[in-house]
C-alpha cells in the first residue's frame, strides 16, 4: 500500500474551505442586498412620510393665512420650514395657481410632475404637492421639492458599512477556517500515516490524542483499534501456527497411514500369492489326481474331485482378484504406464458404455513406489467414480512427466456435480490427502451438466532422494 | 372704477396715488378703457360675468374655518348666478381688513361691521346694497353662571374679553360701560381676543371673568357653552348687517347682486343657503339707517 498525493478538489482542507467561503458569501451578499433593500425602502419610506406629513401640515396650517391674504405672515412661518435640509423648495399657489410665496430653489414654470413616492423620482428631486383646504373649501395648494441627494447619500454609506462589514466577515471567516482546516487536516493527516503504517504491520505506532475533540476521539479509537488488531493478530499467528503444526502432522499421519496401508495391502497379497495361492494350487493338482486316479472308478469320486476343481478354481481367481487390487503386481513388475493400461483395460472391459482415452507422456519411469501407487490409486478412484456416478460417454486420462513435475489430467463429460454442494463421500478426500501428502496441488473442476476434471500436479523429487 | 391686480391685491386706481407707478398704472389702464370699454351685459344673469372674479370680503369676526364653513353656500349660491367665480377673503385681523377696505378697495363685495359699512362708505365710496333681514342686533356681556358678577358694576376689577378694538361689540360694551359710570380703561381689565368665538371660550373656560361679543355669534355658539352661560347686560342696538359693493362694480352687476338676495327666499337653494347662515333674508338696503353708527367709531 503505498500514499497517493491528493489533487486540489480531492483535499478535504480545500473543499472545507471553499465551501464555507462559498456559502459566506452568498449568504452575506443575500444579507448585504436584503439590508439594502430594506435601508433604501426606509429611506425612501421615511422621505415619503416626512414630505407626506410636512405638506399635509403646511396645507392645514396655511389655509387661514389664504383665506386672510395674509401671505406675508405665512411667509414668515414657512420660511422656518424650508430651513428644513432635505427640503429644496415650497411653493405656496392660489386657487388661480398663482405662486404667492416660494422658497429655496423652486422650479420655473411648468410646475415639475408630481411623484407619491421617492422612487419615481428621476431628477433628484420629490416634488409633492396637497390642496389647501379651509372648510373643504379649496384655497390653493402648496408644493414641495425634497432633494434626494442626502437620503442618497445615507443609502450609499449604508451600503458602503454593509458591504465592508461583509468583506471583513468573509475574510475572518476564511481565515477562521483556513487555521480549523489546516488544524483538523494536519491531525487528519496524522491519521492517515499511522493506518498506513498499521497497514504494513506496525502495530507500535500510537497517536498522540491532542484535543478532546471529534478528531481526539478518533485518535483515541484508533489506537485502542490498534491495540485489538495487534493482539488479535497476535492470537491468530499464534493459531495459524499452531494450525500449520497439526496440519503438517496431519499429512504425516495420513502419509504414514497410507504407507501402511500400502504396505499392509502389499504384505497381504504377498501372503495371499505365496501361501493362500500355493494351497489352492496343491488342492487342485490333488483334485486333479483324484480325478485321474478315479477315470475307471467310481464316477461320484469323479465329480467330487471336478467339483473341487471348480471351487479351487473360484477361490484362485476370486484371490488373483483381491491381490490385483491390493497390490497390483503389475505395477512393480511393469511399471505405472503398463500397471494403468492393464487397469483401464480391466476396467473398459467392465464398462463398456464409457469410451477411456490414456494418454502418457514424458519420462514416466521412475517415479518412485509412493507417486507410482498414488497416481495408480487416484485413477483408480477416479474410475470407480465415472463408473459409479458420471454416465459419461468418455473419460480421459492425460499423464505428463516432466523433469521436476508430474501432471495428471482426468477429464470425463458426464452430468458433473455442484461442488457448492455438501458430498459424504471420502474419495476425494483421500485423493485431495494423497497428492498433498507428496507436497503436489489437487484441483477439481466441476459443473452440473458439464463434466468432471480432476487436475493433478505433483513434484518430482531428485535423482537422490529417489534412491 | 377700474383695480389692476397687484401683488398683495388690488389697487384703486382713482385713488390718490403717489409715486409713479401707479400714475403709470393709470395711464396704462386709462388707454386700456379707451380701447376695450366695459361691455355692456348681453343677458339676464350676466352683468358681473366681465368684471372677473369676484372676491366676496368678510370681516375676520369669527375663526377662517368658521367663516368658510359658514359663507360658502352663499358664495356658491352668488357664483353660481352670477356665471361668475365669488370667493371668499377676509384679512389677519379688523385693522387689516379696515386697511384693505378703505385704502385698497379690496374687496369686491364686502360683507362687514354696519360701523366699519359706514367707514367704508364714506372713506372708499362701498355702495350699499342689502342688509341681513333680522331684527337690529346687539352686543352682549356674558358671564358663566356661577358666576358672581351680576351687574355691570360688578364688572370693576374683572377682566372682560372682548373683540379687537375696532370690533363693534368693543365700541357698543365700551359705549354702555360708559353710560354705566365705568370707564373700561380704568375700572376694569379689557382683554382683546381675535374673534367672538374666542371672546366667549374666554370666559366659558375661566380665563377671563367675563366676555363681550355680538349677540349674532353668540347664539350661533354651541348649545353646551350657552347653557353654562348668562348673560349680564345687553348694548344699544344697531342695524343688521350691511352688504354692500366696491365703487368700480357696475351698477348693473350691483343690482343683480342685491336682486339676488333680496330673493333669496324665494328658490329652494337660496332659502338652503339662509338657514345655513341662520338668516331669515335680505331687504334693500338703505343706508340711513347706519348713519347713526358714525359716532361710535368716533369715540
Amino acid at each position: 500500500m503505498h500514499r497517493k498525493s491528493i489533487t486540489l478538489f480531492q483535499s478535504l482542507r480545500f473543499r472545507l474551505i471553499a465551501s464555507v467561503v462559498s456559502i459566506e458569501i452568498i449568504m452575506l451578499s443575500l444579507l448585504v442586498w436584503n439590508n439594502i433593500s430594506i435601508i433604501q425602502a426606509t429611506h425612501t419610506d421615511r422621505l415619503r412620510d416626512t414630505a407626506t406629513s410636512m405638506i399635509q401640515q403646511i396645507a392645514r396650517t396655511s389655509g387661514n393665512y389664504m383665506v386672510a391674504v395674509d401671505y406675508a405672515t405665512l411667509e414668515d412661518y414657512l420660511s422656518n420650514i424650508i430651513d428644513y435640509q432635505e427640503l429644496s423648495y415650497l411653493v405656496v399657489l392660489d386657487r388661480d395657481e398663482h405662486a404667492v410665496i416660494a422658497l429655496g430653489e423652486f422650479p420655473v414654470q411648468p410646475w415639475p410632475v408630481l411623484e407619491t413616492h421617492p422612487a419615481q423620482v428621476t431628477d433628484g428631486v420629490f416634488d409633492v404637492t396637497d390642496v389647501i383646504t379651509v372648510a373643504g373649501q379649496p384655497m390653493g395648494r402648496v408644493l414641495m421639492g425634497f432633494s434626494l441627494s442626502l437620503m442618497d447619500e445615507a443609502i450609499r454609506k449604508s451600503r458602503t458599512r454593509g458591504i465592508t462589514i461583509a468583506v471583513g466577515e468573509i475574510v475572518l471567516t476564511v481565515i477562521v477556517t483556513v487555521l480549523i482546516g489546516l488544524g483538523l487536516t494536519r491531525r487528519l493527516g496524522i491519521l492517515a500515516a499511522a493506518a498506513q503504517e498499521v497497514g504494513k504491520g506496525d502495530y507500535s505506532i500510537k497517536i498522540p490524542v491532542e484535543a478532546a475533540d471529534e478528531v481526539g476521539r478518533t485518535a483515541s479509537a484508533f489506537n485502542y483499534m490498534v491495540a485489538e488488531v495487534s493482539n488479535r493478530t497476535q492470537q491468530l499467528e499464534a493459531a495459524e501456527s499452531r494450525s500449520r503444526t497439526l496440519l503438517a502432522e496431519n499429512r504425516n499421519l495420513v502419509h504414514a497411514s497410507l504407507h501402511v496401508q500400502e504396505e499392509e495391502r502389499k504384505y497381504l497379497a504377498r501372503e495371499l500369492h505365496d501361501e493362500l495361492g500355493q494351497c489352492i494350487t496343491a488342492i487342485q493338482a490333488d483334485a486333479e489326481s483324484i480325478r485321474d486316479l478315479s477315470r475307471d472308478g467310481d464316477s461320484r469320486i469323479k465329480t467330487s474331485a471336478g467339483a473341487i476343481l471348480d471351487v479351487s478354481s473360484r477361490i484362485y481367481e476370486v484371490v488373483h482378484s483381491m491381490m490385483q487390487r491390493l497390490r497390483p503386481g503389475i505395477l512393480d513388475d511393469l511399471g505405472l504406464v503398463e500397471a494403468l493400461k492393464d487397469a483401464l483395460a480391466a476396467w473398459q472391459e467392465r464398462n463398456p458404455n464409457t469410451h477411456c482415452l490414456f494418454n502418457a507422456s514424458g519420462d514416466l519411469a521412475n517415479l518412485g513406489e509412493r507417486i507410482n501407487i498414488t497416481v495408480y490409486r487416484i485413477i483408480q478412484e477416479c474410475l470407480t467414480n465415472v463408473s459409479k456416478h458420471a454416465r459419461a460417454g468418455t473419460v480421459t486420462i492425460t499423464l505428463t512427466g516432466t523433469a521436476d513435475l508430474l501432471m495428471l489430467d482426468i477429464k470425463d463429460d458426464g452430468r458433473g456435480t455442484d461442488l457448492s454442494a455438501p458430498r459424504s463421500g471420502l474419495g476425494l478426500i483421500g485423493m485431495r490427502e494423497r497428492v498433498e501428502s507428496l507436497g503436489g496441488e489437487f484441483r477439481l473442476d466441476s459443473r452440473v451438466g458439464e463434466g468432471l476434471s480432476i487436475m493433478i500436479s505433483v513434484p518430482l523429487p531428485g535423482d537422490e532422494a529417489q534412491s | 372704477m377700474v383695480l389692476i391686480k397687484w401683488r398683495e391685491g388690488y389697487m384703486n386706481l382713482f385713488q390718490p396715488c403717489a409715486d409713479g407707478i401707479r400714475s403709470a398704472c393709470v395711464v396704462l389702464c386709462c388707454s386700456l378703457i379707451l380701447a376695450f370699454p366695459v361691455a355692456a351685459t348681453t343677458g339676464e344673469n350676466r352683468h358681473c360675468q366681465d368684471s372677473g372674479p369676484l372676491v366676496f370680503g368678510i370681516l375676520p369676526f369669527i375663526s377662517a374655518e368658521q367663516l368658510v364653513f359658514r359663507f360658502t353656500p352663499l358664495v356658491n349660491y352668488l357664483s353660481e348666478n352670477l356665471k361668475v367665480p365669488v370667493r371668499i377673503e377676509t384679512a389677519p385681523d379688523f385693522v387689516e381688513f379696515a386697511r384693505r377696505t378703505h385704502e385698497e378697495t379690496y374687496y369686491d363685495i364686502l360683507f362687514t361691521a354696519p360701523h366699519f359699512f359706514t367707514r367704508a362708505s364714506q372713506k372708499a365710496g362701498y355702495r350699499l346694497i342689502a342688509s341681513v333681514d333680522s331684527p337690529e342686533m346687539w352686543a352682549v356681556i356674558v358671564v358663566p353662571k356661577q358666576s358672581e358678577i351680576h351687574t355691570l358694576q360688578d364688572l370693576e376689577g374683572k377682566r372682560l374679553a372682548t373683540v379687537p378694538p375696532l370690533g363693534l361689540a368693543t365700541l357698543l360694551v365700551r359705549k354702555t360701560l360708559f353710560e354705566a359710570g365705568i370707564d373700561p380703561d380704568v375700572d376694569l381689565d379689557m382683554v382683546i381676543t381675535p374673534t367672538h368665538d374666542a371672546s366667549l371660550l374666554s370666559s366659558y373656560h375661566g380665563v377671563t371673568d367675563a366676555s363681550a361679543l355680538m349677540q349674532p355669534p353668540y347664539a350661533a355658539a354651541s348649545k353646551k357653552v350657552r347653557d353654562s352661560m348668562r348673560i349680564v347686560a345687553r348694548t344699544e342696538s344697531t342695524p343688521h348687517i350691511p352688504i354692500s359693493v366696491a365703487p368700480w362694480l357696475g351698477e348693473a352687476c350691483a343690482a343683480e347682486i342685491a336682486e339676488l338676495l333680496v330673493n333669496m327666499g324665494t328658490t329652494l337653494e337660496g332659502s338652503a343657503v339662509l338657514q345655513h347662515n341662520r338668516f331669515t333674508g335680505y331687504r334693500q338696503g338703505d343706508p340711513s339707517v347706519y348713519e347713526r353708527l358714525n359716532d361710535l367709531l368716533s369715540r
